[in-house]
């Protein structure tokens, strides 16, 4: 029997006996659609961790010095512009972008009461602004010593929207990206808890020119030598790429500062390059060759974010199985079904044994209905986890409170999630229609035609 | 005397049911050839093995020791594939219970056969219209079982048999769910068939007299032939 026919006939088969299957199709839908529920969080909760908490490009690595030299022979090296040259010629490399570090400490000292009158005016045209913001700027009071680094503005090209992100003319205030990390605490906790306006992308444009203050330093002032250099920085944007515990500014205006204060050397040595392959599977080779160099791989966020991914896997994992070991219920319950049905029919399988039916053709019509219970279960079963899916985000975005790194979405619906879920119920009611269509294939023709 | 070319040929047929002491002997020491073209009607009381010998002629039973060879095939010694295309091409069976599906109307019910068909019917539709046609139920090809008498069942269960253009057509108690006049009716198609087709058919029946114009009779008792013969 061809497969055309074989459709024809079990479609006339589940027709006829569609309460049954109906019935028996109930617990593969609840456990595919617990299954693509469980998938879709899972899903959902590593995009957050690989994309907001620990992103990393795929075809991007960090080389930072090696950190551990026992002695000159290991051939650790620091990075200078003839390793940035050396990394440019690395097979595979399209581009590399340099980090430095300021080499002197520096201060900020936000005091609401010295903020310019015409800037507390841009506060108070902020969208939505709320008066206790104004308040709350007008009385803040906070010193810190901050660090500061310069990058390549290539690198963060995409991140810095509100203003150039570049060396700034004389007197211009420096334009500086904040660690997108360290802006989703602020906001989640730190500004709320103090009336503080939020830092986002509609507000930032609103926000004041801060002083800073280099070559300062409130904790050692044993490390300062030389003058301070008074001036201002303005936020522009914020990015992954920014300095999780101070701000980031553009390479050439920290190249100067380090110039200025520390001298040529300090303007020459950078702390970090990102490099990029031109394509991820050349990572390897690319780290290889970096390696051999006599430089580190920077995996920490790669770790963080594959130990998270981890846990998070765990867990889903565990709830994926529950909805397995449902679907897998289901598949018995299909087996019972199949087992009745077969009973009720034994007479037809005979008749179509006499008619020229073979076994296997008896064994392929019973699997081939229980594969089309598994596939409607199946599809069924994903549209309702669908469902089920944007319910939860929707109530999940509305009622959960404010958290770091809240997502606007909840869910992730990758394809595999569904060809799996309506595999998944194929396979398992095949699987518990095997026995039964074993049986119906070895029925003996001339005593269920006799009714013995 | 051996027949030439017997359709059917079966020699030191026995076909036991059970083991030990609750073993049946359904058939025993069965020597018996029908000719091609034969009205056979098998007689015998309840349980002399007439459905038996039925079913292992028809290739439904395997179970037997001893040769049984139909259409120049030696039916044990064919694998499920080769006997489901024996079935298929080459007997038609027609049931007591007419064993039709429901679900389906006279039409469907007719072309089942051309699921399984090694061979393809051009047009599976038009064959079975036209068999139905032939057994008087042109007016019928749409209604479904529970649409029909009893007689009228039948006859789509001959028609069915018909589909596949066969050679041989077993027909076991075809007239024991109906009433004298239908019967009647049945018996004429069978002649007519086999007047006009050639077709070999072989009826088991217990209504010995309603099968006068049969061309041979067999006899079973105990699972035995006790005569076989011209009728």
């Amino acid at each position: 029997m061809n497969a055309r026919k074989l459709g024809r006939f079990v479609g006339q088969n589940l027709r006829r006996n569609r309460r049954s299957f109906v019935f028996a199709g109930i617990g593969i839908v609840v456990g595919i659609s617990s299954f693509v529920f469980f998938i879709g969080l899972g899903s959902g909760v590593q995009r957050v961790v690989s994309t907001e908490i620990f992103p990393m490009e795929a075809n991007r690595i960090q080389v930072v010095p090696r950190m551990v030299q026992f002695d000159d022979a290991s051939g650790g090296r620091v990075i200078d512009e003839a390793a940035l040259a050396e990394f440019k010629r690395i097979p595979g490399v399209a581009a590399v972008y340099p980090r430095m570090k300021l080499a002197v400490p520096s201060t900020m000292a936000m005091v609401g009461s010295r903020i310019a009158p015409e800037e507390i005016e841009r506060i108070s045209r902020m969208p939505g602004v709320k008066p206790e913001w104004l308040v709350a700027v007008r009385d803040f009071n906070s010193w810190l010593e901050i660090m500061a680094d310069g990058i390549d503005p290539r690198l963060v090209k995409n991140d810095a929207l509100f203003g150039k992100f570049e060396d700034p003319p004389a007197g211009q205030p420096i334009p500086i990206l904040l660690s997108k990390r360290l802006v989703e605490l602020y906001n989640s906790s730190f500004s709320r808890s103090r009336n503080l306006p939020p830092v986002n992308d509609i507000l930032i444009p609103y926000m004041p020119a801060l002083p800073w203050t280099v070559n300062d330093s409130f904790v050692s002032e044993a490390q300062v030598h030389g003058d301070k250099v008074h001036t201002h920085v303005r936020l522009v944007g914020t990015s992954h790429y920014a300095l999780l515990g101070g701000i980031t500014m553009p390479l050439d205006t920290v190249r100067k500062l380090n110039r200025s204060l520390r001298g040529e050397r300090a303007a020459g040595l950078y702390d970090l390059a990102v490099l990029e392959a031109v394509s991820a599977d050349r990572l390897t080779a690319i780290q290889q060759s970096v390696r051999a160099m006599g430089f580190d791989i920077d995996l920490s966020q790669k770790r963080m974010a594959e130990s998270i991914g981890f846990a998070v896997t765990l867990v889903i994992m565990g709830f994926t199985l529950i909805s397995l070991v449902m679907v897998g219920i289901a598949a018995v319950n299909i087996a019972h079904t199949f087992f009745m049905l077969i009973s009720e029919r034994r007479r037809e399988i005979g008749l179509l044994r006499a008619v020229g039916a073979t076994r296997r053709d008896v064994r392929a019509m019973v699997l081939g209905e229980a594969a089309l219970v598994g596939g409607f279960g199946g599809a069924v079963g994903v549209a309702a986890g669908v469902a089920a899916c944007l319910l939860a985000d929707v109530l999940a975005v509305r009622l959960l409170p404010e958290f770091p790194f809240k997502p606007d979405h909840f869910f992730s619906y990758p394809w595999w999630m569904f060809v799996g879920g309506v595999g998944a119920a194929i396979v398992f009611c095949v699987a518990g229609a095997f026995a039964p269509a074993s049986r119906a294939a070895g029925l003996d023709p001339a005593s269920t035609l006799s009714g013995r | 005397m051996p027949l030439a070319s017997p359709i059917v040929r079966l020699t030191d047929i026995r076909r036991q049911y059970g083991r030990g002491g609750g073993a049946t002997l359904a058939l025993q020491d069965i020597k018996l050839e029908i000719a091609e073209g034969a009205f056979v009607k098998v007689v015998g009381t309840s349980g002399s093995g007439k459905t038996t010998l039925l079913n292992v002629i028809g290739g439904l039973d395997t179970g037997y020791s001893g040769t049984a060879v139909v259409d120049g095939l030696d039916l044990r010694s064919m694998n499920d594939r080769a006997l489901s295309r024996f079935r298929n091409q080459t007997v038609g069976f027609v049931f007591q219970h007419f064993h039709l599906l429901d679900h389906l109307d006279a039409l469907q019910n007719v072309t089942l056969a051309s699921f399984f068909a090694g061979r393809e019917e051009a047009d599976p539709l038009r064959r079975a219209e036209e068999v139905l046609v032939r057994v008087g139920l042109k007016d019928k090809l749409h209604s479904v079982p529970g649409q029909l008498s009893g007689g009228q069942k039948q006859r789509v269960a001959v028609a069915r048999a018909l589909f596949n253009r066969p050679r041989l057509i077993l027909a076991d108690e075809p007239t024991g769910n109906l009433d004298t006049r239908t019967s009647g009716q049945i018996i004429g198609l069978f002649e007519l068939l086999n007047d006009e087709d050639g077709i070999t058919l072989i009826a088991v029946t217990h209504e010995d007299h309603l099968f006068r114009r049969a061309t041979a009779a067999v006899r079973l008792e105990d699972g035995r032939v006790v005569e076989a013969g011209p009728a």
